[in-house]
């Protein structure tokens, strides 16, 4: 449990480095970064990564919303298949937790191999 | 198994960012790469800006002399105190760029012909014509005088560098959103792409022309039926200058200096009217208002000042409003995106305003070939070589259009491309093609810094085009009126037909000599107005042809001339004036004409509705629908048989009432398809028929004028979400009040040059060019209801203003 807890922190607390600059998929590697160094099963790591991206994704754009008053949200949401602002902050975040996810997982396979070629010979 | 789970992982995840890297689509509508869209790091959530507070850094820019001070007001109007011109205008360029970025870019980007560039193949055509038109040689030829004046070149160099400036410090995350929604960057600004923007105006304002369809008229109908049924003075008109005997002694020197090829078959060539597809034309709407009352007929004893160019509405605004304070002036008023200085404003001492001036300012010469190939065309029987100019159209997604554009002596070939086109053969000659005066780009600086009528008069000299009515006033008493430009010297109806490009006689003579341009000061009558009617009547002995407007004019004429004791509300009430000239015009007339013994109980309804018409276009009125479909079905039928062809000048519509009025067996009344001769009693029947049957099929568009009209307001990229779709208003083109759908007035202005000047104004939009942004269209409810700001105009930066929102400092940064 611990461990999920930390895969959860590490993405959220590294992935603030995309805002200096890091592209929108910078993301990804750092979720698989946490999937290889701390192992857990590929479920659990998917759950905790998704968790920590989904949080990130949504918290840095909820902010700025709600000081914004949802004004820019209500109206890009009409190019979306008119989507409500929190319907928006909501695919947001579920974008942002898949990306660490889905990171997170082929991480975690990517060291599965790794290890397991190893103790395998 | 462990390969096998790694890859498959791997490859979701990548698909996942590949899926999320690419533009996508909902529908027709296309959307950008989600991923970098919704990244709330630098996605369009960046966008959002907080609804209060003040956020503005203190930059330090390159090239400033001195601290530079940006008061804030509540509307978001930024007010510029400055040691000096150049730091002022500096700064206007970044602030400009801080609110109206994308605005800037595409602007010039249509002007230029590099709409494709982002927006891929659904653009080629628009940018291969604004390619073709010159538009880009005209912005060149207008740099190349500009830089010949040292300080207008400073000018434009120091507002660009303010532009640059923001630009350089912008990371993708702070672009305005609309660069995010179609996935490109900002380019550094240019002066050529100040001059670009002027140009885009000047398209906008003085490319109309009817030569084609005029000449296919005169070919048509020979030379006295095209006199009776397209007269070019209309005799209800009250021009902008009357004849007061000024210019009795004067003799255009070129009149009559050539012999023109107007009525010659070469150029009525038969062909050209045949019907051909369709060229589109833009309907001419655009069009202003101003006047100047002077301190005789106002309550204050003090002159008082108004303006409304009535332009294409769009969001973000056209205008931007602001305060330039430097030690030598202090003016508030209406700058362009991308032009330094004041447009329409106000200083301390005085007030001026723009309307457009209508003359035909663009003619076609029909080119005589030398060969085959088109790379020579004859000019009094010698041969010259044609300039040719490559195209290269970058289009998003798709391989670049090379494209060749012809220059004559006359100007581009610009329909060549297109062998069906009747335009095919022949120049354009524009006048905004031409050289400017070097000074032209600083006239509006000196404007901005004027003190009386005689700095407004030398400001105005460098002025050429597009030629605008600029009305004038003073706190110290005086208003005028110039109508100022620059017009070729034509020989009597030279340039309402197409024109014979092998003769070098069928040139312009030369131009009218800027002490010879009309104008007036202080007329006895106490006021001077424009509403872009004839600028004189035909005694002006300067030859002009245009499209002038027949029905504000009047109404405004005629409400100035009765006041007493204005005051800055009756400015108003004639600004908002809802009254149709043309409806107070055609509407008796045809009742008179219209049999209602043949009417049934509904018709009878609605004539006796229309009859009860105070010609008013108030948004909640029933009738004003009535009568439009009524009028628009009778001047269909009664032109039906050249509607049908193509490029075919159709009458104007005060002719058209006038033969209702006075010719009503005239042929043209007559349907050619039916055996039975009809008369105006029988369209006016006719149409009030079509009328009853457009609202039964209609029966919604019946509910008011406001409904019918169905005015919008949409952003520049037609992105509905950022459009404000929800807005009501009355008005019509033919009142003061000049709405219309996408039209009306952008930005209205009454200043009162009191002891102390106090300006009030309005625009439908904001300061803000950012759709996130609470200042992106607040001012849009209090313009429809017809309501004024009270403009905050400070006297210094330490002013103290409850309506102050905020400072920014400008610094020079350390080189």
């Amino acid at each position: 449990m611990r461990r999920a807890l930390y895969i959860f922190l590490f993405v959220f607390l590294t992935g603030h480095l995309c805002r200096f600059g890091l592209p929108w998929w910078g993301i990804v590697p750092l979720g698989a970064l946490a999937g290889w160094l701390l192992p857990l099963s590929a479920a659990r790591s998917f759950g905790a990564a998704f968790a920590g991206g989904f949080l990130l994704w949504m918290l840095n754009a909820w902010l700025p919303d709600s000081a914004n008053e949802g004004l820019l949200s209500a109206k890009t949401g009409q190019l979306f298949l008119g989507l409500k602002s929190g319907h928006l902050l909501l695919v947001t975040g579920i974008l942002g937790g898949l990306l660490a996810g889905m990171g997170a997982v082929t991480g975690f396979f990517a060291r599965e191999l790794y290890v397991g070629s190893k103790s395998n010979p | 198994m462990r390969v096998f789970r790694f890859v498959l992982s791997l490859l979701v995840t990548t698909l996942l960012c590949w899926q999320l890297m690419v533009p996508q689509a909902a529908g027709d509508k296309k959307l950008p790469p989600i991923g970098s869209f919704f990244n709330p790091f630098s996605g369009f959530w960046k966008n959002a800006e907080p609804a209060s507070g003040f956020y503005y850094g203190n930059p330090e820019i390159p090239g400033l002399r001195g601290r530079v001070q940006v008061v804030y007001d509540d509307l978001l109007v930024p007010h510029i105190f400055a040691e000096s011109m150049e730091d002022a205008v500096r700064v206007q360029g970044y602030v400009t760029a801080q609110h109206r970025l994308w605005q800037m870019d595409i602007a010039t980007r249509k002007a230029s012909g590099r709409l494709s560039e982002v927006l891929g193949e659904r653009t080629v055509a628009i940018d291969r014509l604004s390619r073709r038109r010159g538009m880009v040689f005209a912005a060149e030829n207008d740099l190349k005088a500009w830089n010949r004046s040292p300080e207008s070149s400073r000018m434009l160099e120091a507002y660009s560098a303010g532009v640059n400036a923001y630009i350089k410090n912008l990371s993708p995350a702070d672009y305005p959103i609309e660069f995010k929604l179609l996935d490109y960057a900002p380019e550094p600004w240019s002066p050529l792409k100040t001059a670009l923007v002027v140009e885009a105006m000047a398209e906008n304002l003085c490319s109309r022309d009817d030569d084609l369809a005029s000449t296919n008229a005169l070919a048509l109908f020979g030379k006295d039926t095209f006199d009776y049924l397209y007269p070019e003075w209309n005799p209800k008109q009250q021009p902008i200058i009357p004849d007061t005997g000024q210019w009795k002694n004067w003799q255009p020197a070129a009149a009559g200096a050539g012999q023109l090829s107007l009525n010659q078959s070469k150029n009525t060539d038969n062909q050209s009217i045949k019907p051909t597809p369709a060229f589109e034309t833009d309907p001419y709407v655009e069009g202003s208002n101003n006047w100047a009352v002077a301190g005789s007929r106002t309550r204050s004893g003090h002159p008082l000042l108004a303006n409304d160019p009535h332009l294409t509405l769009s969001l973000p605004s056209i205008w931007f409003q602001l305060q330039i304070h430097t030690p030598a002036q202090n003016c508030y008023g209406v700058s362009l995106q991308g032009v330094p200085g004041i447009i329409i404003g106000f200083n301390e001492n005085i007030a001026w305003g723009v309307t457009n001036v209508s003359h035909d300012v663009s003619d076609w010469y029909r080119l005589q070939w030398a060969d085959p190939g088109h790379n020579r065309y004859m000019v009094d029987g010698v041969a010259q070589d044609v300039v040719e100019k490559i195209e290269i159209i970058d289009i998003k997604g798709k391989e670049p259009l090379r494209d060749t554009v012809r220059y004559t002596v006359w100007g581009p070939v610009v329909y060549d491309f297109n062998p069906d086109h009747p335009l095919r053969d022949c120049a354009l000659r524009w006048i905004t093609h031409d050289e400017p005066e070097p000074g032209g780009s600083i006239v509006f600086m000196a404007l901005n810094a004027g003190k009386n009528y005689d700095d407004y008069r030398k400001a105005l000299a460098a002025y050429d085009c597009p030629a605008q009515n600029f009305v004038f006033a003073t706190r110290s008493g005086d208003v005028a009126i110039t109508v100022q430009g620059r017009y070729p010297v034509r020989a009597p109806q030279q340039g309402r037909f197409i024109l014979d490009g092998s003769r070098q006689s069928d040139a312009w003579q030369g131009f009218v000599p800027a002490e010879r341009v009309p104008a007036m000061k202080n007329l006895s009558r106490g006021f001077v107005f424009s509403a872009n009617q004839n600028s004189t009547p035909p005694s002006y002995p300067y030859y002009y042809l245009g499209g002038f407007e027949d029905y504000r004019s009047r109404e405004i004429f005629d409400r100035l001339d009765v006041l007493k004791n204005a005051t800055v509300d009756s400015m108003k009430a004639i600004q908002l004036d809802n009254f149709s000239r043309r409806a107070a015009d055609a509407l008796p007339v045809m009742l008179a004409l219209l049999d209602r013994s043949r009417l049934d109980a509904e018709g009878k309804k609605m004539a006796d509705e229309l009859a009860a018409w105070n010609f008013r276009y108030d948004a909640d009125f029933t009738a004003p629908p009535l009568f439009d479909v009524w009028f628009d079905s009778c001047y269909d039928k009664t032109w039906d048989e050249m509607d049908r062809m193509e490029s075919m000048l159709i009458p104007e519509s005060w002719r058209t009432i006038e033969l209702l009025e006075k010719d009503t067996a005239s042929i043209f009344f007559d349907h050619p398809a039916t055996t039975w001769r009809e008369s105006a009693r029988d369209i006016v029947n006719e149409s009030f028929g079509l009328m009853q049957a457009y609202f039964r099929q209609n029966p919604q568009k019946r509910s008011s004028w406001g409904k019918f009209m169905g005015f919008t307001l949409k952003h520049l990229a037609l992105i509905d979400a950022f459009s404000r779709m929800d807005v009501v208003v009355g008005g019509h083109r033919t009142a003061p009040n000049a709405m219309q759908k996408t039209h009306g007035p952008s930005w209205r202005m009454i200043v009162d040059l009191g002891d102390r000047v106090r300006g009030y104004g309005v625009f439908p939009g904001g300061q803000s060019g950012n759709p996130g942004s609470k200042f992106y269209d607040n001012m849009v409810d209090t313009w429809a209801k017809g309501a004024y700001y009270d403009l905050l105009f400070l006297g210094s930066a330490e002013e103290v203003s409850t309506r102050i929102l905020g400072k920014q400092t400008f610094s020079p940064s350390p080189q």
